[in-house]
């Protein structure tokens, strides 16, 4: 019995030692959190996808022969591309040199032969935007939505400098637009982003407002009107019109008067100056037709009293935006917008803009002016330049010749 | 006042002064030995019987008695023998006494529980008593350790050598809950505010016993001790002499999971004790410990908040603004788009703007600067030090002078509101004590020197700006921008522009350990904040002078009666780098008094009331009174409740900090000054929380308030089974009030406040008191059953619960719901009973640990610490161990962010151990 007793207690003992051994072999480590797992996005890249679509065959040869495939196949980046579709393609090609009425392998042995590698990478890197843009995210805001492209424009040069980039203005005002070119399908999600179709080739700037506005022979009353409002500015300072209009960085629209407009309103303007000052009316009128008759009226030290620097400078603000506008963003019913006179007249309302659809284009716009009668017509056109007067597309800005000179009072 | 002064000075005199005129002139010479294993037994008491003639054996059992005449009746006494009772006829003899070894239960004497001695068996209130011999026989490699394993007892685990154990919850690496007595002194490092008895202590060899008050223990040992006292009492050399070596060699940071290769833990530690006459003797004590401590390498992400914060998934790869909890220096973090990309998109190129807006879906881009881990950035040597001694002369048979010495040094890790790294910490303490048995007189000091203490968070933030600062055109946080910027233009995904922007901005960051970091991150660790450093300046003092007069002899009659009273002077020296003390020390009076009367009804009924007035300078007097019964069912057998209040005031770091944690964000006192200081008329205080919420409020601070606690008990302590079962049960309910805890502030960065303000505004951590009342209740249960052949087994459960906890309130309780010990062991079994054992096992409950360094669930922990030990034979109680502490080597935390521990395996030799 003893015997038995004695058993049981050291049994007892061990299973007590033996509890406490196996509970103590389990203690856990405090809460984790699973590390997150980076994985390639599942389905076609951008380039893979295009390569599906027979309508976009074109395009996918200017992305080939730009070498941007593997950028756009690697599913560690992300874009938004612009596709022209071959409709689209071929306008282009034409537009470039291509002959027309061909077959479409005849275009993509166009692009394969004539296209520049460089170019090919220009044209498909400005038609990329580095992010996934759906048109959900796109504002209807005025005027559009800039985002910066993929193509930087001092790549290769000594001013190298990586945040540097072209921009594009998506916009979904109107309809769904990139610039003032209608998208044609929208939304169409790859792995790494998403494809847009353009109904034709946003093609990259080349030029600064000023490099037209200066060249531009119907212009040159804007740009005396111009280098008058710099009287006294530096032109390597921002403070200079001259400056904003020549550089990268601002972002503008110029409502450009026509010549004539200058001529018709300085010619009045004149006139009545004249008439003020005792001289006989129809002997004022031709006075002032002879004075208005050249653009050397913004430096004829005679009417300095007249044009002040101050004035001019009024005046030519009065038809720059500090936003990029094309037509297609302008309200259909007219709303008032400031100019960059606003930064120094706070309070003024601005001009009036609006314009007109006839199908998905814009048929016509105006601007009007708080002191003038009427409105001023935009004269569309927006073809290319050097003959396109609507929707001039600079990397700087856009240009729309207008037919009054605005008056801000 | 000057006529009771010299009374007193009278009164004590005469104490003194009655010195026994009679004659002595016979002489016993004995030797006292253990009856089974024929060892000198040293330190058993040997008194005349019916007198208070007597002594001490010395290390070999032998003992010098003179007395009147003969024959003489010895008692003869020891705990963990039975009493024997010896009649001595002749002189000229060696008189042997065989010493029987007792096996019953419960026997021990406490003093904390009445400030008087008596047996365990009758304390009105709970407490736990560790001896020598538990000690001795216990596994754990730190005798500091063993007070782990006592009934509702929470530990909180900083480092290798720093543990802070509390009962009843509110635990923290640094509490401020719960004091530590060292030989009757305050252990708490004056400036630091935490008791620190497991770094600057007794060594393990001086340690005669530990005794543990749960609960609140004001009453008799004044502010603190909300949560419960902790008293360990060192050896006296009157009783215990001879020279005791133990060299404890052992292995840590082994197995697959370790936190660094395994390295050695050395821990040599001597004690030398003299009776010269029979009213003179000394001690000195030394030990040293040396290892490389355990780490804290939560490497998790942590969402970091004014008060409170939570860990959350995400790695460095992953997330931006990664703040790793044991990863110091990503704590500065930027919101880049506000911070730097705006600022192109707005001037630079405005071009940019929409793209700069809408990057990551347009919420904020949250990033955080490169950390470096924890192992990185302390040193992984820990080392203590200590070093006592004591002189003492007994100035009369029943009153002895003593004059002691405790000084230590060492590294180690604590955890505050960030990671401390104690570098060459020094702190010394200082007594002179006079003890009659009647009265006692002590006069001590605590000197404390932070030496090259500093925040590892700070002191890495730091280090990070001295490589490459964060802000400017061209600093850490512009590069990442742009570089995260030029990459997303370039395409690359978010997670990928992240990449590369953090591997762009950290070009040239100094890789831990090269030559170029240690010199750097020396230089700004060896500055003291105020200059720009993370050096803490800290040599502040306490000064004490306390003493109490037991008037039984005169009342008891009546009514047994204690009074005493203390008088203590803070002297915070920080040089302006933790108190507001940049112009000179602070200095902080408190004064108390109490009296303590109780009596014996009919042997069945003790009843015991006390009280005591506490006044600290800058706050009003406290009463906090207790009462207690003590019923008696029968002998040993008694059924306890009490009342008992305690109270702390504000610490001096709640009163006095004036601290940059950087980002802005400054923990301050609750003194009035520094709303002067901070201009709080001109700038007022806003509540951060509701104002990042998008509330304004208004925050009004007030004067703080002592937070107080009123508790009931009720336990039985008894011995049954021929006094081989041992059951000690306890329940309680208690209420805190005037909670003191922290509100984060702000104040503007501009001229009125605003929602940017929660990033620009400067926050200001202001102490307050709670307007909630909190409750705690629990209970207890232990049961220790001795079995036959030395075996003996206990176990124990406890459990503590917070109640009524306001929503948002962060309360810090801290303790898991239930908690349990097991232990088996034999402290003698085999040939000559030289062989002993112990295995211990440790539960404790999963729980939500919350702490200003961080909070996080806490999953349970099971640890199982063993040891096997053989007794020497011809060798003076020399003792072989081999020990484990989490034998299993299952690596644990009790703390968010504190260090992770995992097996020590350790062999001991120790000569003249008992």
């Amino acid at each position: 019995m003893k015997y038995i007793a004695k058993k049981i207690k050291i049994h007892f003992l061990l299973a007590i030692a033996a509890m406490m051994f196996i509970l103590s072999a389990c203690n856990k480590n405090v809460e984790q959190f699973a590390t997150p797992v980076v994985v390639a996005p599942a389905g076609l890249a951008l380039g893979e996808t295009i390569a599906t679509i027979a309508d976009d065959s074109l395009y996918y040869r200017m992305i080939v022969k730009g070498g941007m495939l593997a950028t756009i196949n690697n599913k560690s980046n992300i874009f938004t591309m612009y596709v022209p579709n071959n409709a689209a393609m071929r306008q282009f090609l034409v537009a470039i040199g291509a002959p027309p009425g061909q077959p479409d392998a005849v275009y993509s042995g166009f692009i394969t032969a004539f296209v520049p590698a460089a170019t090919a990478a220009s044209i498909v890197s400005y038609n990329m935007i580095p992010q996934s843009i759906t048109t959900a995210s796109v504002p209807s805001t005025f005027p559009n939505w800039f985002y910066p492209t993929h193509l930087n424009p001092t790549t290769g040069t000594p001013g190298f400098n990586p945040l540097v980039r072209l921009l594009t203005f998506p916009s979904t005002r109107n309809g769904n637009w990139v610039n003032n070119i209608p998208l044609l399908a929208v939304n169409l999600a790859a792995a790494n982003g998403v494809i847009h179709t353009a109904a034709a080739m946003p093609a990259p700037p080349q030029k600064v407002l000023a490099q037209r506005i200066f060249a531009d022979a119907d212009m040159t009353y804007l740009a005396a009107a111009i280098q008058r409002a710099d009287s006294g500015v530096a032109p390597t300072t921002s403070a200079s019109l001259v400056w904003v209009l020549s550089n990268f960085g601002p972002n503008i629209t110029v409502f450009a008067p026509t010549n004539l407009a200058f001529q018709q309103l300085l010619t009045g303007q004149i006139t009545l100056a004249l008439i003020a000052q005792g001289v006989p009316p129809a002997t004022a009128a031709a006075q002032a037709a002879v004075l208005a008759s050249t653009p050397a009226v913004f430096s004829n030290p005679a009417l300095y009293p007249v044009l002040t620097p101050t004035t001019v400078k009024g005046i030519v603000v009065y038809h720059l935006l500090g936003t990029r506008a094309f037509t297609n963003n302008f309200p259909t019913t007219a709303t008032s917008y400031q100019t960059l006179l606003n930064s120094a007249v706070p309070s003024h309302p601005g001009v009036s803009l609006t314009c007109t659809f006839t199908g998905p284009f814009v048929s016509a716009a105006t601007i009007k002016g708080i002191a003038n009668p009427t409105a001023s017509n935009i004269l569309i056109n927006p073809t290319p330049e050097p003959n396109g007067t609507s929707d001039q597309f600079f990397v700087n800005g856009t240009i729309h010749k207008i037919d009054q000179v605005l008056r801000p009072q | 006042m000057r006529k009771v002064t010299s009374y007193l000075v009278t009164f004590l005199l005469a104490n003194i002064i009655t010195i026994g005129a009679f004659a002595q002139n016979v002489t016993i010479n004995g030797n006292v030995r253990n009856s089974s294993t024929k060892e000198g037994s040293g330190a058993v008491s040997v008194i005349v019987k019916g007198e208070d003639n007597g002594t001490f054996t010395d290390d070999k059992g032998n003992f010098r008695l003179t007395v009147k005449k003969l024959p003489v009746t010895l008692l003869i006494s020891s705990v963990g023998y039975e009493i024997q009772e010896v009649t001595v006829s002749n002189a000229t003899a060696l008189t042997q006494v065989e010493f029987k070894p007792s096996s019953a239960l419960g026997q021990e004497v406490v003093v904390a529980a009445n400030r008087v001695p008596q047996k365990i068996m009758e304390s009105p209130v709970s407490i736990e008593r560790v001896s020598a011999a538990n000690i001795r026989n216990s596994p754990v490699a730190s005798y500091y350790d063993v007070v782990t394993s006592l009934k509702g007892v929470d530990v909180t685990t900083s480092s290798l050598t720093f543990k802070t154990p509390t009962t009843r919850g509110f635990n923290g690496s640094g509490n401020t809950r719960f004091n530590q007595l060292v030989d009757g002194m305050d252990n708490q490092a004056p400036g630091l505010n935490f008791s620190v008895a497991s770094i600057i202590g007794l060594s393990e060899l001086d340690v005669d016993n530990m005794e543990l008050l749960s609960g609140a223990s004001s009453a008799l040992y004044g502010a603190g001790g909300m949560n419960g006292t902790l008293l360990i009492n060192s050896k006296n050399p009157f009783k215990y002499q001879g020279l005791s070596v133990l060299v404890k060699e052992g292995l840590m940071h082994t197995g697959a999971n370790s936190q660094r290769a395994a390295s050695p833990y050395h821990n040599w530690s001597m004690r030398w004790a003299k009776k010269v006459s029979n009213k003179f003797a000394f001690k000195i004590n030394a030990e040293l410990l040396q290892a490389k401590d355990w780490q804290g390498r939560d490497y998790r992400n942590y969402a970091r908040a004014a008060t409170g914060g939570s860990v959350k998934a995400g790695t460095r790869a992953s997330d931006p603004n990664f703040d790793g909890i044991n990863i110091y220096g990503d704590e500065t973090t930027a919101e880049i788009r506000s911070a730097v990309l705006n600022a192109i998109g707005a001037s630079a190129a405005p071009f940019l703007k929409n793209f700069i807006d809408t990057l990551n879906g347009g919420a904020p881009i949250n990033v955080s600067r490169t950390g470096y881990t924890e192992k990185e950035v302390t040193n992984p040597n820990t080392v203590n030090f200590k070093l006592s001694g004591s002189l003492h002369y007994k100035i009369t048979p029943h009153t002895e002078a003593t004059f002691a010495a405790y000084w230590g040094t060492g590294n180690t890790v604590y955890t505050g509101s960030e990671r401390y790294s104690l570098k060459d910490f020094k702190m010394g303490q200082y007594k002179l004590e006079f003890i009659n048995r009647y009265w006692s007189l002590r006069a001590y000091t605590t000197q404390e020197n932070a030496g090259e203490s500093y925040n590892t968070t700070v002191a890495t933030r730091l280090f990070n700006e001295s490589w490459k600062p964060s802000g400017g055109a061209t600093g850490w946080f512009s590069q990442y921008s742009q570089t995260y910027l030029a990459l997303r233009l370039a395409g690359a995904t978010n997670a990928d522009a992240h990449t590369g922007a953090r591997a762009q901005s950290d070009v040239g960051r100094p890789f831990a350990g090269s030559a170029q970091f240690t010199k750097a991150y020396d230089s700004i660790r060896k500055k003291p904040i105020k200059t720009g450093g993370a050096l803490l300046l800290d040599k502040s003092d306490l000064y004490s002078l306390e003493g109490t007069y037991n008037l039984t002899h005169l009342t008891g009659k009546w009514v047994d009666m204690l009074i005493g009273g203390s008088y203590k002077q803070y002297v915070l020296n920080s040089e302006g780098t933790l108190f507001a003390d940049s112009t000179g020390s602070i200095k902080i009076s408190e004064y108390g008094a109490y009296m303590q009367l109780s009596r014996k009804i009919m042997d069945r009924l003790h009843l015991t009331v006390s009280g005591r007035y506490d006044k600290n300078e800058n706050f009003k007097g406290r009463v906090t009174p207790r009462a207690t019964a003590l019923i008696k069912i029968k002998e040993n057998n008694n059924f306890r409740v009490s009342y008992q209040t305690a109270y702390r005031f504000p610490s001096n770091q709640q009163q006095f900090i004036n601290l940059g944690i950087g980002s802005n964000v400054f923990l301050i006192g609750g003194n009035p000054g520094f709303r002067e200081f901070y201009n709080f008329a001109g700038k007022p205080v806003y509540d951060f929380d509701a104002l990042r919420a998008g509330s304004i409020t208004a925050f009004n601070p007030q004067n703080l308030k002592p937070e107080s606690l009123s508790s009931f008990e009720a336990g039985f302590k008894g011995l049954m089974m021929q006094n081989k079962l041992l059951v000690d049960v306890y329940g309680y309910y208690g209420t805190y009030k005037d909670f003191l805890g922290r509100k984060v502030t702000v104040q503007s960065a501009g001229s009125a406040i605003a929602l940017s303000d929660t990033l620009n505004g400067r926050r200001l951590s202001i102490p307050v008191n709670s307007t909630d009342k909190v409750k705690t209740y629990g209970f207890g249960l232990s049961i220790d059953y001795r079995l036959p052949w030395n075996f003996t087994i206990g176990a124990n459960v406890a459990s503590d619960v917070l109640k009524n906890v306001p929503t948002n309130f962060v309360a810090y309780f801290n303790a898991p719901k239930y908690k349990a010990n097991v232990n088996l062991g034999n402290s003698g079994f085999g040939p000559g009973n030289r062989l002993g054992f112990n295995v211990a096992y440790r539960y404790q409950g999963a729980f939500l640990y919350q702490g200003d360094f961080a909070t996080g669930n806490l999953p349970v922990v099971h640890t199982l610490d063993a040891q096997v030990s053989l007794k020497l034979p011809k060798a003076n109680k020399s003792v072989i161990k081999l020990g484990a502490t989490n034998l299993l080597n299952q690596y644990y935390y009790n703390a968010i962010g504190n260090s992770q521990v995992g097996g020590l395996y350790y062999v001991s030799f120790g000569y003249n151990i008992y």
